[in-house]
């Protein structure tokens, strides 16, 4: 791997990163200035403000501010919960697997099974199939993932009782075992990463099959089918591996749509992950917890996005040689 | 290649008919919503979480008030920040692509620099940010909508001016002594356009989902009623887990429904603009 | 003895419209056979047909009878299944792709692309042979066995080529179509290419058949030539006869409109008009709207028969012994 171009990636994500700390800090203090929210606690006098000001570093010119928040957030040390009076971080700590568990089994699933829906419809162009996969993608594109979600909790855990409507565990129980409850947390998990998965289906599907139709045209898979190779080989070996590679680039941009949805799933299903977390913080105007988790999410889609670059880079050999 | 003019692909295709159908259908509801619904939308009654009847199409949500009412009065706010939001962000997006594409140099790459990052950033959870920062409201949702989704359009009227610029008219222009403004307004803004256009229609949907997302969310307006708030009552009251269909699948329905016919006409837009989009459906 | 390939009556159409009209072609064993004609006559669609390799799209009917000396039974390809043409192909009979810029997978190396086709028809004792056979393949067209190992586009254009030429030649086919080999390379390295084809046919006894629009070099390659126009075959014969004496008026303008190296300074005549609409062909002669002979007769669509020893023509007027004055006969026949 050639180290100048990972390294100029590297330095291009960490330039954005130090534009959203200052973002947040920014928009934090400048619109959500805490001596204002301060002054909204009952009986507090002005000596106290002060002492509170000074306390928080809100006396500081602002780039001393900035400093300061930076080194926070470097040390992990993002505020205090308004609500639960824990530490930010470790509500977002807690939080964090059950997302990364959620997010991760949709994302798998919608790109293995939008990829092969891809290929599907672009190896029978024109045709019912084609047709009928891409009117579904559209209706999953345009319908909210929630409502989905709400509409699954309907069907398969109201009137056919077959998986629980929410949480990751059910509560209270005695798990026997480790695999006993992880079956429990399986269980649990289904509907919603159901709800994620088809929230983000329609995405790669449309992707794959767009990039299949162009590799399609091109002049060697004539050449292939002109060797001899059967029809089913030329896809499977020479358009698929082709086709793969926009859909790495192209499927980067989606990670933003991710934790929007990660949000609202989590809240249909309470699923306790950065989403729940913070519908919480949004009902109680929570803002270091706002703060904190919209930090996390943005880290997330910037590091899922160095991830994508390096991906393409190790699977398209004409970059590699460049 | 036929030369395709926008009116046969409006009103010619099932596509064009269908999407312009359902989106006039919803345009009407907006305007016309409140005025034909049989009942005040917020008259709550006693009978609560009732289902479908005669004097209630769609039953009652959990204070008792008409569903079949709700429904109709919601489509106002879906169409209105849909729209709203859309114009701000093509407003935004073109003018930075213009500025940007046409000048080149600093300017560029500041704005690129800019554009970029609204990219990379997770727009759900900006727009919560930034809507739970100011007092949720009909503007605040439009504007927070439309300040976060401009950088795709910013994008793509880049590219296209990039191209334009090097193109012999401009140049000629130059030659003759034109300014630069007036290059731009005669020569370059016309020539996007179209493009701006299509992906605007693009943009309309994404704000309508989004703006049901914030709503759902408990940013929305709290002084209207949107689809996306009749979800997040349904919800909150404990609607699914009572089994009220009635009062859960609507609102959903009516956003997909509008969202959808707006993304075929959007599509069907592109297709016309982007000749080669128009090869592949062929 | 027998020929190596007999076309008979090929005729393919797209959406109702007739793209090749009956086209009749024999190849001996060992011969190199030009196809010439402008571009979009068919000359691409001939091979492709050959090989069962047009869209599903087009229909095609007629028969096409391989018969390579290495094996006993004749391949009648119009009756061959999908999957026993993908016997057939590559084994017998190859292609050179016209423009080798996108013919090979950008994400495979070479090397692999050359050992799918082998592997695909023989059955090698080992890897060890299978390489051994690649390096080979590579020298035999002047390359070294080393570029293998790179992508397609660490290739130059003129490399690019000659990688498309040892793929054709992976798997001893005894027949070798290609398209406008030379076409999209500078005057030099089509002199290269046009030497290594030569040389090869020497070498394996392959038959070629060339296509191109170039008559220069079907001139320098070829031991007989056809003349394709619109979907059709107008003359056929050894290349030196046709060149010295032509026996169809399109043969005739299209070898009029070769600049000649120390000829006269007139300006070369083009050939006025251009190739008919396959949705709307001329009755009978499809030539005669553009032809400065064209007569009554002409309304007749002439076959193409055999008017010198070996030469063959698709015109009521030939044999022609000497043709008359272009602009005389250009006012009579071109109202026709």
């Amino acid at each position: 791997m050639n180290p100048r171009w990972l390294a100029g990636k590297v330095a291009a994500s960490l330039v954005t990163l130090v534009f959203v700390l200052a973002f947040n800090f920014f928009l934090f203090r400048v619109m959500g200035d805490p001596t204002t929210q301060l002054a909204r606690l009952p009986r507090a006098s002005p000596a106290e403000i002060e002492k509170l000001k000074s306390y928080y570093g809100l006396d500081k010119p602002i780039t001393g501010q900035f400093l300061d928040y930076a080194g926070d957030t470097a040390r992990l040390d993002l505020g205090i919960s308004q609500r639960t009076r824990r530490s930010v971080w470790d509500e977002i700590k807690d939080a964090i697997p059950w997302t990364l568990l959620l997010v991760g089994t949709g994302t798998v699933l919608a790109t293995l099974i939008g990829a092969w829906l891809g290929v599907i419809a672009a190896t029978r162009r024109g045709r019912p199939a084609d047709d009928g996969l891409l009117g579904f993608s559209l209706f999953t594109y345009a319908s909210p993932e929630y409502w989905i979600g709400i509409i699954l909790i309907l069907v398969f855990a109201v009137w056919l009782p077959i998986f629980p409507a929410g949480q990751q565990m059910t509560p209270g129980e005695d798990f026997s075992s480790w695999f006993a409850q992880a079956a429990d947390v399986a269980e649990h998990l289904v509907l919603p990463a159901t709800a994620m998965t088809l929230m983000l289906l329609g995405q790669y599907f449309l992707i794959m099959r767009s990039s299949m139709v162009d590799v399609l045209t091109e002049d060697f898979i004539t050449v292939k089918r002109a060797i001899g190779l059967p029809w089913d080989r030329v896809v499977r070996q020479h358009a698929v591996p082709n086709a793969l590679l926009p859909l790495v680039t192209l499927s980067a941009i989606q990670f933003g749509i991710v934790a929007g949805g990660a949000v609202t799933i989590e809240t249909i299903f309470s699923w306790p992950g950065l989403g729940e977390l913070t519908y919480d913080a949004i009902n109680d105007k929570d803002f270091p917890v706002l703060q904190g988790t919209f930090l996390v999410f943005s880290v997330a889609v910037i590091i899922a996005n160095l991830i994508a670059d390096c991906l393409y880079f190790v699977l398209d050999p004409r970059v590699q040689t460049s | 290649m036929t030369d395709l003019r926008v009116r046969d692909l409006l009103f010619d295709t099932w596509r064009g008919r269908i999407g312009l159908g359902v989106l006039g259908l919803f345009v009407f509801l907006a305007i016309f919503g409140s005025a034909i619904a049989p009942d005040n939308p917020t008259a709550s009654s006693l009978d609560v979480l009732a289902a479908p009847s005669a004097d209630h199409w769609l039953g009652t949500t959990e204070n008792g008030e008409d569903v079949f009412s709700q429904l109709l009065a919601g489509a106002r706010v879906s169409i209105v920040v849909g729209f709203a939001a859309a114009a701000i962000s093509a407003v935004l997006g073109a003018t930075v692509g213009l500025l940007g594409g046409y000048f080149g140099g600093w300017t560029d790459r500041t704005l690129d620099a800019f554009e970029n990052w609204f990219l990379v950033i997770p727009q759900i959870p900006l727009m919560i940010v930034l809507a739970r920062l100011l007092e949720p409201s009909l503007t605040v949702l439009i504007a927070v909508i439309g300040l976060t989704s401009w950088a795709g359009t910013g994008r793509i009227v880049r590219a296209q001016v990039l191209t334009l610029r090097e193109r012999a008219f401009v140049e000629r222009a130059r030659a003759l002594g034109a300014s630069d403004g007036y290059i731009i307004r005669t020569h370059i803004l016309p020539n996007t356009l179209p493009l701006i256009f299509a992906n605007t229609v693009l943009i309309v949907a994404v704000a309508i989902l989004s703006e049901a997302a914030l709503a759902f969310l408990g940013l929305g307006d709290p002084t209207r009623i949107s689809w996306g708030t009749m979800l997040e009552n349904a919800f909150s009251s404990g609607a699914p887990s009572a089994g009220a269909w009635w009062y859960v699948i609507p609102p959903g329905l009516c956003i997909t429904l509008l969202v959808l016919s707006v993304s075929i006409l959007g599509y069907l837009f592109e297709e016309y603009v982007n000749p080669r989009l128009r090869e592949q459906h062929a | 003895m027998s020929a190596l390939l007999e076309i008979r009556d090929l005729r393919v159409t797209h959406e109702e419209r007739p793209i090749l009209d009956g086209v009749d072609l024999t190849l001996e064993r060992g011969e190199a056979l030009g196809l010439a004609g402008e571009s979009g006559c068919g000359k691409t669609t001939t091979a492709l047909a050959l090989m069962k390799l047009l869209p599903a799209s087009f229909r095609q009917s007629g028969t096409m009878t391989l018969r390579p000396p290495d094996i006993e039974e004749p391949i009648n390809v119009e009756r061959r299944t999908e999957a026993g043409m993908q016997v057939v192909r590559w084994r017998h009979v190859s292609l050179v792709f016209q423009g080798a810029m996108n013919s090979l997978d950008p994400v495979k190396r070479v090397e692999h692309q050359v050992a799918e086709a082998i592997t695909l028809h023989e059955r090698p004792a080992s890897a060890g042979d299978v390489r051994a056979r690649i390096d080979e393949l590579l020298t035999t067209v002047g390359l070294t066995p080393a570029l293998g190992r790179r992508y397609a586009h660490q290739l130059s254009g003129g490399q690019r080529q000659r990688v498309m030429i040892a793929l054709a030649l992976a798997c001893r086919p005894s027949l070798v179509i290609a398209d406008e080999p030379t076409t999209a390379l500078d005057v030099v390295m089509q002199a290269q290419i046009l030497e290594l084809l030569e040389h090869l046919r020497e070498q394996l006894g392959l038959a070629l058949i060339l296509i191109s629009h170039d008559l220069g070099v079907l001139a320098e390659t070829c031991d007989r030539i056809a003349i394709m126009y619109a979907g059709r075959i107008v003359e056929t014969g050894p290349v030196r006869e046709v060149f010295a004496a032509p026996q169809h008026p399109y043969t005739k303008r299209l070898l009029d409109s070769l600049p000649v190296i120390g000829g006269s300074r007139e300006l070369a005549a083009a050939i006025p008009g251009g190739p008919p609409d396959p949705g709307d062909l001329p009755q009978g002669c499809r030539f005669r709207p553009r032809c400065p002979y064209a007569a009554e007769k002409c309304l007749e669509d002439p076959a193409l028969r055999e008017v010198r020893p070996a030469q063959a023509a698709a015109c009521h007027f030939a044999p022609w012994a000497e043709w008359p004055a272009a602009h005389e006969a250009a006012v009579e026949g071109a109202a026709g």
